[in-house]
């Protein structure tokens, strides 16, 4: 389990549906194979149509989440607006890009809901944003997790159906993997409202 | 006249050894011969990252008291960081008087102790008594010293029953052998002595001894990632040993002690920010 990324462990997935979109993660924070916590925080509220997931290096997920903060209030401020999904989705890999020779460990993933449409996107550590696929996973689990996303997903589904089939896909993907689990929560962002849910995982 | 010599009475044989005439005790393939030795030292595993040590990602633990001995182990496999399996069974039933568990590498375990099994059984076949517990783990000990620096990966304990009671031995594959009376090994075993060193007594009840086991299997598994899946506990006593319990899900348990303490479990008792 060498590796900067493998350190802390951890493990995010994001999927689209009908006119919503659907983040989830687990919660645990760890050092190696030590759990220190089981309610660290990977998924932030950007805006009130924007979600980030970050995965990897804990200590650079609370880092760059601080910078993205401190991006777009200083945009609401200078610009007297909200700024659009896919401008913080571009915003994202810029500043991912800006650390190119010394990157912030982490693997983002960004969801929005834009005029109702929704928008996933997904990153490298160096901001190579990629935009067009309908779920994308992140962290130590993400390839176990493909595997679920890939049996339980169906394109436009609704929000309830879509916070059931992440939370399935998570928790099956994270039961393979030793670094992620520990709890999972699941976000279901549409036009009305945004609903947290936690999830009853295994916790070991 | 006597046309043979004397001193070969004791000895096995008393004529020249045949090949064909030999009885072959193993009836499974030989063991690995160690053809040279290394002299760069020990076989490096995992990059010699002691803090890191893989090759004993399990938790197992065995105490003695007065009802006998109480083993209890996890049950996951890991390879790296990918969970091979959740339901492994890390202790090795080696005859109805004898129990070994599993730490380090599964297969060294598995092969070594079918071996020393199957040494017991010829002992007992030639000698007509069983063999005792601290012969047993001599014999396992001897073994792994004629392996030792060839990358051999084994941190198990041997408990059994025998003419003077029940024994408790900790047998690792850089030759230690030790006696005691607790012992927690694998990567979990630092969380699992915690719980253990805090309730331990010897004249706990079998029902007293069993829980202390399986509670300190789940903290180990909790905190361990290399630890989960199930709780296996044996108890061992006069008579050989019994399984008091083939399985219970640590995620239950989990959830069970979570609500003892009123609880849900979810991590949320701080009442974390959630967006």
């Amino acid at each position: 389990m060498s590796g900067i990324f493998e350190y802390n462990g951890g493990s995010i997935v994001g999927m689209k549906g009908k006119n919503c979109i659907a983040m989830a993660c687990d919660r645990r924070f760890g050092q190696q194979m030590s759990t220190i916590t089981t309610n660290y925080q990977k998924v932030f509220k950007i805006q009130d149509n924007i979600l980030l997931a970050l995965s990897g290096l804990n200590s650079d997920i609370h880092t760059f989440y601080a910078l993205m903060e401190k991006e777009i209030n200083l945009y609401n401020l200078k610009e007297n607006r909200k700024m659009k999904p896919t401008t913080f989705a571009n915003l994202v890999a810029s500043s991912l890009y800006e650390r190119r020779f010394g990157p912030f460990f982490v693997t983002p993933i960004v969801a929005g809901l834009e005029n109702g449409k929704p928008i996933l996107a997904t990153y490298d550590s160096i901001g190579c944003k990629s935009d067009l696929d309908d779920f994308q996973v992140g962290g130590t689990g993400g390839n176990y997790i493909y595997g679920a996303c890939e049996a339980f997903f169906k394109p436009d589904m609704s929000p309830e159906e879509l916070e059931e089939v992440i939370g399935q896909s998570l928790v099956s993907g994270c039961d393979r993997d030793s670094l992620s689990g520990w709890g999972g929560v699941v976000y279901v962002l549409t036009e009305q409202k945004l609903t947290v849910k936690i999830l009853k995982t295994k916790q070991t | 006249m006597i046309d043979f010599d004397p001193s070969t009475f004791g000895l096995a044989h008393t004529y020249q050894k045949e090949d064909k005439d030999e009885i072959n005790t193993l009836s499974m393939p030989s063991a690995p011969q160690v053809i040279y030795r290394s002299l760069n030292g020990p076989t490096q595993t995992n990059g010699g990252n002691k803090l890191n040590n893989f090759k004993h990602g399990t938790t197992t633990l065995g105490f003695v008291f007065k009802e006998g001995i109480l083993l209890a182990v996890d049950s996951r496999a890991s390879m790296g960081s990918f969970l091979s399996s959740e339901q492994v069974r890390k202790v090795i039933e080696i005859n109805e008087y004898l129990l070994g568990t599993m730490a380090g590498g599964a297969a060294d375990c598995q092969y070594w102790l079918a071996y020393l099994a199957n040494h017991c059984r010829t002992y007992e076949l030639k000698n007509g008594s069983k063999l005792s517990v601290a012969a047993a783990s001599k014999f396992l000990q001897g073994i792994l010293i004629g392996y030792k620096n060839s990358g051999l990966s084994m941190g198990c304990m041997i408990a059994g029953t025998d003419l003077s009671g029940q024994h408790l031995y900790y047998i690792d594959n850089d030759g230690m052998r030790l006696k005691g009376d607790i012992f927690s090994v694998g990567s979990g075993s630092t969380y699992a002595y915690g719980v253990l060193d805090n309730y331990y007594r010897y004249d706990l009840s079998l029902d007293e001894a069993v829980e202390l086991g399986v509670r300190a299997i789940y903290h180990a598994t909790h905190r361990d990632t290399a630890s989960g899946g199930v709780v296996r506990v044996y108890h061992i006593h006069q008579n050989g040993w019994t399984k008091v319990h083939d399985g219970i899900d640590v995620v239950d348990l989990h959830y069970k002690f979570a609500q003892q303490k009123g609880l849900v479990g979810d991590g949320d008792e701080a009442k974390q920010r959630l967006f």
